[in-house]
């Protein structure tokens, strides 16, 4: 029996042993955050007098960020346009033109007239959403299904590769439709305003945020509530890994997969970001007419990775996890900070007229390669 | 299943214990003092010692997964899974106790959970292309195929048994469940498997 059992074909065995090892490496790899020396931290805020500031706080090696910027918004020596993105992966955009994949060469390729979009969990596909329909798009713009529904908002794609749901908000009801887009069910009536989150892996366990000022954690495919948190002014819910993301208007809390609140970080932060492997969390942190990066690593050691004057939009880890691209709506640019190994700075400008766009272009999502 | 290269077991230490390991129990049937010392090494930071635990265990896991599963993508998933937990609770680990059981506990649990899943509603794909992926047409399909008659929790104490070798008391143990469950599990499962073969 053993040796029948041992010799049954597995499809892509070897190819899955090595994404695997290559994953657990990487996850251990950064188990431990690179510790430096706080001698070699110099505070480099540069502030002058009447001038608008922008600035870095950075360790030596991140001097040449400090000398990238000027003393007015945005960096001066920005390329004129994204040329290409820093690392692997695609982005997914979202400007008044519609929802844009954008590939590691640079190139855009306009999805449709779509207001939200968002990746399936391993990037093959894309959930999108305009007024009154729900899309499921291949990256390349071919449409597999749509959904008629009203006031379709903030759909999220959660699951494995062979078994997804993607829940979306419909008329301020939560909804859960399968990935192929049948049996679509409203599961919760009074959900607020805010984009849902589904526990990665097989179990459709979803994190969604509701108008009596509970967050509920639910199992989608039975309706069983599995935990509540008291949350009334929820703004944001993330789900990388073991880790789910609760940002309200003046804290940050993270929980672990039991529910337990493992880091809480009070601010006005506008935006916050889990690695990929929730190995990090950044957020962008509000001060009066500065907005600062800080990546918090997992045992709570906190790190300013990028300073500039006016306020940062989004936040988005590459795949890899060694870049974070920084949105600053007031400079029409987007930065990525490499912020593992040796500190860069990339930037592009011009970011709006790029996407046809008169408002700034909203991140949705940096995915797979 | 195919042995692994030698050439990527070169780096590693205890390499030729990951090489005969295979599927099933390392621990058990191997070193238990190089299974420390790869714990121990890395939770000190070594990484070849970590790819000396998972070159030696991914093998049943991945196999032990898939075949409750019989879906090679949550497979690996599963397996993945498993091992990215370990890695994380890798400082709380302790030493002392055997990293195989641990790991299979995760994986078989997990997969237990996701065919029942997956049961309680087909599978929801695009069509076309999230398709399961072909089976084999050798020797190998009809036992497959009967396993896949059997349920979740059947094939999964199979599994335990008789590819990852864990005896009817420690299945009890890594399950949860009373003995005498494991027993007449394992009698339904052989039987239904002895039915379809």
């Amino acid at each position: 029996m053993k040796e029948d059992l041992g010799r049954v074909e597995i499809p892509d065995e070897h190819e899955a042993r090595e994404r695997a090892w290559s994953l657990v490496r990487a996850a251990f790899a950064e188990r431990e955050p690179v510790v430096r020396p706080r001698r070699r931290w110099r505070p480099l805020l540069a502030v002058a007098a009447g001038l608008s500031l922008v600035g870095a706080a950075l360790s030596p090696a991140g001097g040449a960020v400090l000398r990238e910027v000027r003393e007015t918004i945005g960096i001066e020596r920005a390329a004129p346009a994204l040329f290409s993105l820093p690392t692997q992966g695609r982005l997914l955009v979202t400007s008044d033109a519609g929802a844009w994949v954008v590939a590691g060469d640079g190139s855009k390729r306009l999805l449709g007239r779509y207001r939200e979009a968002s990746w399936s969990p391993f990037g093959r596909f894309v959930v999108a959403a305009r007024a009154n329909e729900l899309a499921a798009l291949e990256p390349g713009g071919e449409t597999r299904w749509k959904l008629s529904r009203a006031g379709v908002r903030f759909p999220r794609w959660g699951g494995t590769r062979t078994d997804t749901r993607i829940a979306y908000l419909s008329d301020g009801r939560l909804h859960v439709v399968a990935g192929d887009g049948t049996d679509d069910r409203r599961l919760a009536r009074l959900a607020r305003p805010v984009a849902p989150a589904w526990r990665p892996g097989p179990a459709h366990v979803l994190a969604y945020s509701r108008r009596d000022g509970l967050v509920r954690v639910v199992d989608a495919d039975r309706g069983t509530v599995l935990a509540r948190d008291r949350a009334a002014d929820a703004v944001q819910l993330d789900w990388v890994a073991d880790r789910r993301l609760l940002r309200t208007p003046d804290a940050v809390r993270l929980y672990d997969d039991s529910g337990r609140r493992v880091l809480t970080r009070r601010g006005r932060f506008a935006a916050a970001a889990l690695a990929p492997r929730a190995q990090a969390l950044a957020l962008v942190h509000l001060d009066g007419a500065v907005s600062t990066v800080e990546v918090v690593s997992r045992r709570g050691r906190a790190q300013r990775v990028f300073t500039g004057t006016g306020r940062f939009g989004e936040l988005a880890w590459s795949p890899d996890g060694r870049w974070l691209l920084v949105t600053w709506p007031d400079a029409d640019q987007w930065v990525f900070v490499r912020v593992r190994g040796q500190r860069r700075i990339r930037s592009a400008s011009n970011i709006s007229a790029q996407f046809e766009s008169s408002r700034f272009p909203s991140i949705s999502g940096w995915c797979c390669p | 299943m195919a042995a692994p290269r030698s050439d990527e077991f070169s780096r590693v230490p205890g390499a030729s214990l990951g090489e005969e390991a295979g599927v099933g129990r390392v621990g058990a049937a191997g070193s238990r003092g190089r299974e420390r010392a790869w714990v121990r090494g890395a939770q000190a930071g070594s990484v070849s010692h970590l790819e000396a635990l998972f070159r030696a265990y991914w093998p049943g896991a991945h196999r032990a997964a898939y075949l409750v599963v019989q879906d090679a993508a949550a497979a690996e998933d599963i397996a993945q899974e498993a091992f990215l937990a370990a890695v994380r609770a890798l400082d709380r680990f302790d030493r002392r106790r055997p990293f195989g059981p641990w790991l299979h506990r995760i994986v078989v649990n997990r997969a237990i959970d996701w065919a029942r899943a997956r049961r309680l509603r087909a599978e929801a794909e695009l069509p076309g292309r999230l398709s399961a992926p072909e089976r084999s047409t050798d020797g190998e399909q009809g036992l497959e195929e009967a396993l896949s008659l059997l349920s979740p929790e059947h094939r999964a104490v199979i599994v335990l048994r008789y590819l990852l070798e864990y005896t009817p008391g420690e299945i009890a143990e890594l399950l949860e469940l009373p003995r005498g469950t494991v027993n007449s599990r394992l009698r339904r499962g052989l039987d239904g498997l002895k039915e379809q073969l």
